[in-house]
């Protein structure tokens, strides 16, 4: 039968139609076989548009759709499920990208960006011509969830997965839990140490029945899909290693972060003495004499702080901001004189970023009378030792650029944050990294604590520094959306899988040796022997289709015809 | 269309290079509009048949992006997609195409630069090639 | 005349249909809970769904919000109530809470409503619309903007002549001025505060102009103006229609100012700043664009980078205090400012100047709650009973907060907290 298809060409308010000229793409594809609907639309995911598909499909008896709007990235789903609302099979929904590949990475060529929009266009109709309805295979999913890493994120997730009733494995490398909250003293805002609130957390922790808690314990292994994944741990104890093999339905990841720790004469960095780093300083004031402040046999009467040590660099790879050290720093610069009142900071910034509410901290610093500079680019701050103190010089912004020296006793380095330097977990799950090399969820707004690994959720500062508080609140979101991975009891898989011809086959071996994943096996069908692919363990990725001699394998969706047929399209 | 580009077919994989070429799009790092994107699951599943079918039916050059080390489905990726590559530039020279109209480069998930790098050196060598 | 409230029975009561209160709600209703969501104003999509584009990636708000909203407004376990109220909850045990909340009338049919427009056009009467900051005007009947959700008209009784040219073109005859309030009794067992934040008011600081200097703007006026759906199609001056080619933004406009009523920083102003310089940057290639900042904070993820982007791209930042905006007479604007770098006081003149205002606390929600105490911080935001541990437990168990009414926020840390809110009030209904 032949196939009823209604196109729908999106503007995005702007976005492509300042760029692609839509109605010129609509009146190139409107006559197109197959083709009974073209439409132009401000926003095809508005509320008011999905209404109008739905009409559509159903007035028209409509068997597929395309939709040509933004990267399917964004809304595969939402007009995936547009298509299902409206009783049509949604792999009959076939997705056009011309915004991130036709109007925004051609804005500077309207007529080329326009001509490429056509023929994506007509290469999506020639995909929806012959696609074919499909149904999603339906597996239980485990109910249960592998936390990564104790710290203050992991503690937290896995405690509300566990008050979600979801059973929690919480797997931490080190011996003991807490992460880095043993390093922090006073938290803003609530003037408590990391080893308060981690005694708070521990309290939570014994209550809580669902937790099994894997202390010296990695993950090394891992396989299997969202709703069932096997991991398996390694378990170091005083007896030496084993093995542990656990199922559950979705990961989470909260492994955490690394301090930046400064190149050798990086400001000084162990080369001169009392050039320490910021959780250096932390633990050091902790253990100081209360009514003397001595390192290295020197009295500490001033502190220079310089920030953005490891961030924000003009020559080095980080160029992103830590977040989290600006305030970590003027905290830590009141916590030294609360306990030592005479003594003189002195704080080399390249602009202080307190944001919200942490400005009332700033706020204090500046009335207890410390001194801030604020450094150029062009002259960082330079350490030198000089009569037995450090001398600091910088130009300073806030003085008409002027080189301003100070002379302190300690200086501070203001060191940030950088990826956990363990790069297993990552490895192992393939995770991809952003540009600054943490973690990158799917999308910032729509999909913050999700990898595109399905059933993969990250939280805390693997997926970029933050503060307590902001780590806590994302390892809260993403238990949540772990939790709705395996609440359900049963999840959807995609059926994108591969099939092998049995009339074609002659069983050589090059599938199976191909596929990663065991799904191919030899069996007796027509007479001989034959590939069988097993679709539950398939994962679609197609290896075994280009090493078949006899070009027998398809994959769903994927098929010779309908690659040939867009490649043809293309080619006009 | 602007006979100073090169008409090229690129094989992009759904979960790794496609956000890196979307992401080139919403930098803004332009490239010409003669090349075209279609996605597959994993750069070790293209046949070469279908690249043979690109350059028969005008494609000037075949791009593949493939998934690196980053690939979800498994550490042979990329000996895979070399695989295929080696195999396709055999057949290409048996039909006297140039090999080096087929190119293959892994790209990363936020590789955005490098995709537009890429695809700017290999125009710059098919046009070469033209001449 | 009804006569008595109608009782509902729910899981979750949302307060607030901005994006944090429609994510928290999503992710009940996506884990099966039974959920209302109520909104004072006419649309859901709070102030996210009228920006124009969002940073540091610069998708359009719109293709973002407008799915969310849709996704919201067509779940199976979402009832949402727009322009309601919501006037008392007493909590009376645990996983008990009842509420009050009028539902306002639109005096249209919002069932059979199909957003023709005809109304509008019908409609003598012109007032300002707030829903594009007063920056044009709208009708007394209306839909409130082109991307509103529900996308139904309504009625602004006070404005209303009550001609009755509406009810002759509405095709549907969905025009109904005898509706009226109607009174529910909402029974929940949780309940999610999305109350959001207010702006801050320009003309609490007379040395702005604001509301005096016509080329003065507020930054959501910018926001308007660059907005897919945007009044103009194209970047005006209010004074003559003038293309601005010399533009300032005045950054803490209402931000670390003890004098202004606000002693913290907003947290959102310089990003949206920096990305109006760039959007406007591509609107206007021939345009000068200052910020007068005192501080960049450019801390998120991708932020600083962004930041670095705008310098690349040729806008200029200038660290100073801007003290006085005065008009002159052709609408152009004299700024007196504090150049920090040189210590010295300058002048500079601009065709258009926008004021990056801050974020202020909206206090409404302590009012609502009768039988317990929904605590305010000091600076009236929401108090977080436990801010490091639970950031969305307020004074009230039983009762989460969500997004900015703890504080100020951009949207994915809004986002993030919504999902806070909706763990803890799972947690909470499996105690």
């Amino acid at each position: 039968m032949e196939k009823k298809l209604g196109i729908y060409i999106c503007a995005c308010g702007g976005n492509i139609s300042d760029y692609v000229d839509i109605e010129k793409v609509k009146d190139a594809i409107k006559d197109e076989d197959c083709v009974i609907l073209a439409k132009t639309t401000m926003f095809a995911c508005g509320d008011s548009n999905q209404k109008d598909m739905d009409a559509d499909i159903k007035a028209n008896d409509l068997s597929g759709i395309v939709v040509a709007s933004c990267s399917p990235k964004l809304h595969l789903t939402t007009f995936r499920g547009v298509s299902e609302r409206a009783g049509l099979n949604k792999y009959n929904y076939v997705h056009a990208n011309i915004r991130e590949q036709a109007s925004w990475a051609h804005s500077d060529n309207k007529t080329g960006a326009t001509e490429k929009a056509i023929l994506l266009v007509k290469a999506a109709i020639a995909k929806a011509r012959l696609a074919e309805p499909l149904v999603p295979f339906k597996i239980k999913s485990q109910r249960s969830v592998a936390v990564i890493g104790a710290g203050v994120a992991g503690l937290k997730a896995a405690i509300a997965l566990s008050r979600m009733n979801d059973e929690v494995f919480l797997i931490e490398r080190e011996s003991k839990i807490g992460g880095k909250l043993h390093d922090l003293d006073t938290i803003s805002p609530e003037q408590i140490s990391g080893k308060e609130l981690l005694s708070r957390l521990e309290e939570d922790l014994k209550k809580e029945k669902n937790i099994i808690l894997l202390t010296n314990s990695e993950v090394v292994g891992n396989s299997g899909n969202i709703g069932d994944f096997t991991l398996t741990l390694k378990i170091s104890g005083s007896k030496g290693e084993t093995t542990k093999e656990i199922k559950v339905g979705s990961v989470l990841v909260a492994t955490g972060f690394n301090s930046y720790i400064p190149a050798d004469g990086e400001f000084g960095f162990n080369q001169i003495a009392n050039v320490i780093t910021l959780p250096q300083f932390r633990d050091i004031l902790r253990n100081a004499d209360s009514k003397k402040f001595v390192l290295n046999g020197k009295e500490i009467n001033s502190v220079a702080y310089i920030y953005c040590v490891g961030s924000r660099q003009v020559k080095g790879e980080n160029k992103y901001c830590s977040r989290y050290c600006c305030t970590a720093a003027v905290q830590a610069s009141l916590d030294l004189k609360k306990k030592y009142p005479d003594i003189q900071n002195y704080h080399f910034t390249k602009g202080v970023r307190t944001y919200g509410k942490q400005e009332l901290i700033y706020k204090e610093s500046n009335r207890v009378g410390d001194i801030y500079i604020q450094f150029l680019d062009k002259k960082p701050p330079i350490v030198t030792e000089l009569d037995g103190a450090i001398s600091i010089k910088a130009g300073d912004l806030l003085s008409e650029k002027k080189e301003i020296e100070a002379l302190a006793d300690l200086v501070v380095l203001v060191t940030g944050m950088v990826p956990d330097k363990d790069p297993s977990v990552g490895s192992l799950f393939k995770l991809p990294k952003g540009r600054d090399k943490f973690f990158n969820e799917i999308h910032m707004k729509l999909r913050p604590v999700e990898t595109v690994i399905d059933g993969i959720t990250i939280a805390g500062t693997c997926q970029g520094p933050k503060n307590v508080m902001e780590s806590v609140n994302s390892a809260l979101s993403a238990a949540a959306k772990s939790h709705s991975f395996v609440s359900k009891g049963e999840l959807e898989l995609e059926p994108i899988v591969a099939y092998a011809d049995k009339s074609s086959c002659n069983w050589c071996n090059a599938c199976s040796d191909a596929c990663p994943f065991n799904a191919i096996s030899k069996i007796e069908a027509e007479g001989k022997e034959v590939a069988s692919i097993n679709k539950s363990t398939c994962k679609g990725c197609g290896m075994c289709l280009p090493v078949c001699p006899t070009d027998s394998i398809e994959l769903i969706s994927f098929t010779n015809k309908e690659m040939e047929s867009m490649i043809d399209v293309l080619a006009q | 269309m602007d006979k100073r580009s090169a008409k090229i077919l690129v094989f992009s994989t759904e979960k790794i290079s496609d956000p890196a070429i979307d992401m080139a799009g919403l930098l803004k790092l332009h490239y010409p509009p003669q090349v075209f994107t279609i996605s597959v699951r994993c750069s070790s599943g293209i046949k070469p048949k279908w690249i043979l079918r690109a350059f028969e039916k005008g494609f000037d050059g075949v791009f593949i992006a493939a998934d690196g080390s980053d690939c979800s489905y498994g550490e042979s990726c990329t000996e895979k997609t070399g695989v295929i590559v080696e195999k396709t530039h055999i057949m290409m020279k048996e039909m006297g195409l140039e090999p080096s109209r087929l190119r293959m480069a892994a790209l990363c998930s936020v590789c955005s630069e490098a995709f537009v790098k890429q695809i700017k050196s290999f125009t710059e060598l098919l046009l070469k090639q033209e001449n | 005349m009804q006569k008595e409230p109608i009782n509902l029975s729910f899981d979750a009561l949302v307060i607030g249909g901005g994006i944090a209160g429609g994510e928290a709600a999503l992710n009940l209703a996506n884990n099966g809970y039974k959920v209302i969501l109520i909104e004072k104003r006419l649309s859901l999509g709070g102030k996210m769904i009228m920006l124009s584009k969002v940073f540091p990636t610069l998708d359009c708000s719109a293709c973002i919000t407008t799915p969310k909203v849709s996704e919201i407004s067509r779940h199976p376990n979402i009832t949402i109530f727009t322009e309601s109220d919501l006037t008392s909850i007493e909590k009376t045990g645990e996983k008990n809470f009842i509420a009050k909340v009028t539902r306002r009338p639109r005096y249209v049919i919002a069932e059979d409503c199909t957003a023709c427009q005809l109304c509008e056009q019908a409609c003598p009467v012109i007032v300002k619309d707030q829903f594009q900051y007063n920056l044009v005007g709208r009708k007394a009947v209306y839909i409130p903007f082109s991307i509103a959700s529900p996308k139904v008209a309504a009625i602004d009784i006070e404005n209303c002549s009550l001609c009755g040219a509406c009810e002759k073109v509405c095709p549907p005859g969905c025009i109904d001025f005898t509706q009226e309030p109607r009174e529910y009794i909402i029974h929940a067992q949780t309940a999610i505060v999305a109350t959001g934040f207010r702006l801050y008011d320009p003309t609490n600081v007379p040395r702005y102009s604001y509301g005096e200097a016509r080329n003065v703007i507020t930054s959501m006026q910018m926001e308007r103006l660059l907005a897919p759906t945007r009044p103009f199609h194209t970047i005006l001056r209010s004074s003559d229609g003038k293309v601005p080619d010399k533009i300032a933004y005045v950054l803490c406009a209402g931000s670390r100012d003890d004098s202004m009523g606000n002693p913290i920083c907003s947290q959102i102003c310089c990003m949206y700043s920096i990305k109006q310089a760039q959007l406007l940057m591509g609107a206007l290639p021939m345009a000068d664009i200052t910020l007068y900042y005192i501080d960049i904070r450019a801390f998120g993820k991708g932020y600083d980078e962004f930041y670095e982007q705008a310098v690349g791209m040729g806008v200029r930042f200038v660290k100073g205090k801007v003290g006085r905006i005065t008009e002159k007479e052709n609408g152009n604007l004299t700024l007196r400012y504090e150049d920090i770098a040189t210590g010295k006081l300058k002048e500079s003149e601009h065709d258009l100047v926008v004021l990056s205002v801050g974020v202020k606390p909206n206090s409404e929600p302590a009012d609502i709650f009768t039988s317990h105490k929904l605590e305010l911080d000091s600076l009236k935001f929401v108090k977080q009973s436990d801010p490091l541990l639970s950031p969305a437990k307020t004074t009230i168990e039983g009762v989460f907060v969500a997004g900015t009414a703890t504080g100020p926020k951009d949207i994915p840390d809004s986002i993030l907290s919504a999902g806070a809110a909706s763990s803890e009030a799972i947690s909470y209904l499996n105690q």
